[in-house]
């Protein structure tokens, strides 16, 4: 099986027991989908379980090949609830020894998820209860002695099981608009985190890489000079907005990125290492529309998303809340909206889901590990992903 | 020839990394290859660490390139140290990551 461990892990949060299974050509069936994959897993292993998923691109050469994801219990209405994960967390996933992560039952103690070599355990933290997730990705990589380990984690607010809570990768916000971080919450699950250092096969290693060159050559074509985030949304196409930039960050394998780093703390134009914590890293477009039409300026929606990440907490629900409760929005009354929280009403936003009018095409693009940003951007193409599955993982995915 | 790298070009997309490994060993890995991303992700810095025969390590960072040093924390303590890893040898003259880089970051120079 190329492009794939072939293994799905599986945790049980209750008795704190690790098992593997094996990802069989049943249970890939017909549809390579690694969603349709993800389902499949939930109903043998219980809707309550959250599944950690890889696409079979993801960590391939095709462009934008960045994508995991994590699935959670649909909503009551029957609303899918999944969100991408991007950055190098999906790949470290696919390099960690396993397609898939199942995370069953719910932890009598705090602590987080450690995944590496084809192994997971259990690390309690009861000291981490209730730190910002900036302070729990520094713990878990000082703890764990790698500051190139992905963490997926909650904040106070996925502790506290609010509705309008986020996860959040590493530092940054904007792939969770599902707010699985009170699902995390609800399991005692402080973070799950990944390194991967194993390897993965391609059918045609050559081949796959000359084919993936040209290709991402013809975009770079097509998409002309790339501005980060600006690039893809008006929102940060604005003069104070461009004063901040610092530089523009990729995920794996994007040849067009839309991670614009700002800098609030010193000189934008600073390129040593001078400050550890000198801003923050935008790529949440409704979260930065929402705050700009509060009155926010881009410095102040920098501290203000910066703060929200955090706690855990969803920007777009907080800054909307407070807007309409009449509340004057700047990055003092948000700081303390996110220390003593009132229930919020939370709709549903839509970031990288609004990359796609059509819901199946989202699917099948993060499916197959792709970003859909990008990949909406340049245009989704079936068939051209089927050219590439040949020479990667030896079969024409059916997409 | 010789890879020439020029830092503040770097988008931190990984594909430098991989290919090197995949030069060597013809799989999808980061952990056998020459060149290394450095990064400090909450401070957006970042660059590159690269493992040749004739300079030495050469470190790319955002303000500047050395050489013939040892990089510290090159890659994290858990990751395959630098100095176990092979040094470049071009794929031959065909460098993937040269040719994979997407801003021009990597290129081949005599």
């Amino acid at each position: 099986m190329y492009l794939r461990n072939g293994k799905i892990g599986v945790f049980d949060l209750a008795t704190c027991e690790a098992s593997d299974a094996e990802l069989t050509e049943d249970l890939v069936g017909d549809d390579i989908s690694s969603l349709v994959i993800a389902d499949k897993l939930a109903s043998i292993h219980g809707e309550d379980s959250l599944v950690f998923g890889t696409g079979v691109l993801t960590a391939s050469f095709v462009p934008a090949a960045c994508a995991g994801f994590i699935r959670a219990k649909p909503y009551p209405d029957g609303w899918s609830r999944f969100i991408p994960i991007l950055g190098f967390a999906g790949v470290e996933l696919k390099l960690s020894g396993f397609d898939f992560i199942v995370v069953k039952g719910v932890s009598e103690r705090h602590g987080y998820l450690w995944a590496r070599d084809g192994i997971i355990e259990f690390v309690e933290s009861e000291d981490l209860r209730s730190k910002d997730s900036w302070v729990r990705t520094d713990k878990i990589r000082a703890d764990q002695g790698d500051s190139k380990i992905q963490v997926i984690s909650s904040g106070p607010w996925g502790d506290a099981k609010r509705e309008g809570s986020q996860l959040v990768i590493d530092y940054w916000g904007g792939e969770d608009k599902a707010g699985l971080g009170s699902v995390f919450g609800e399991k005692n699950l402080i973070a799950v985190a990944i390194r991967g250092m194993g390897e993965v096969e391609l059918a045609e290693p050559e081949k796959h890489f000359e084919d993936s060159v040209l290709l991402m050559r013809e975009h770079i074509l097509k998409l002309g000079p790339n501005h980060g985030l600006a690039s893809y949304s008006k929102a940060a196409d604005r003069e104070d907005f461009k004063k901040l930039v610092h530089r523009h960050v990729a995920c794996y394998g994007c040849p067009f990125p839309c991670r614009t780093f700002l800098k609030t703390e010193e000189d934008p134009k600073e390129m040593r290492l001078a400050i550890k914590d000198p801003g923050y890293l935008h790529y949440d477009i409704p979260a930065l529309e929402v705050a700009f039409a509060s009155g926010m300026g881009s410095r102040d929606a920098t501290l203000a998303l910066r703060m929200c990440a955090k706690a855990g907490a969803e920007p777009v629900a907080v800054i909307s809340n407070m807007k309409a409760s009449g509340a004057r929005v700047t990055p003092e009354t948000i700081a303390s909206v996110l220390s003593d929280p009132e229930d919020l009403r939370i709709d549903r936003v839509a970031n990288f889901e609004a990359s796609f009018q059509d819901e199946g095409a989202y699917r099948d693009c993060l499916g197959l590990g792709l970003c859909p940003r990008y990949w909406s951007r340049i245009g989704f193409d079936k068939d051209e992903m089927a050219s590439f599955g040949e020479s990667a993982i030896g079969k024409a995915p059916d997409v | 020839m010789r890879l020439r790298i020029e830092p503040l070009k770097c988008i931190c997309c990984g594909l430098c990394e991989t290919s090197c490994s995949l030069n060597r060993d013809s799989v999808l890995t980061p952990m056998s290859s020459s060149i290394i991303l450095h990064v400090d992700d909450k401070a957006n810095y970042f660059g590159l660490v690269l493992k040749t025969r004739s300079e030495g390590l050469v470190l790319a960072r955002p303000e500047g390139l050395t050489s013939g040093q040892q990089a510290s924390g090159s890659s994290g303590p858990g990751a395959k140290p630098v100095l176990l890893r092979e040094a470049c040898d071009l794929c031959g003259g065909k460098a993937k990551c040269a040719r994979v880089c997407p801003t021009g970051c990597i290129t081949l120079e005599d």
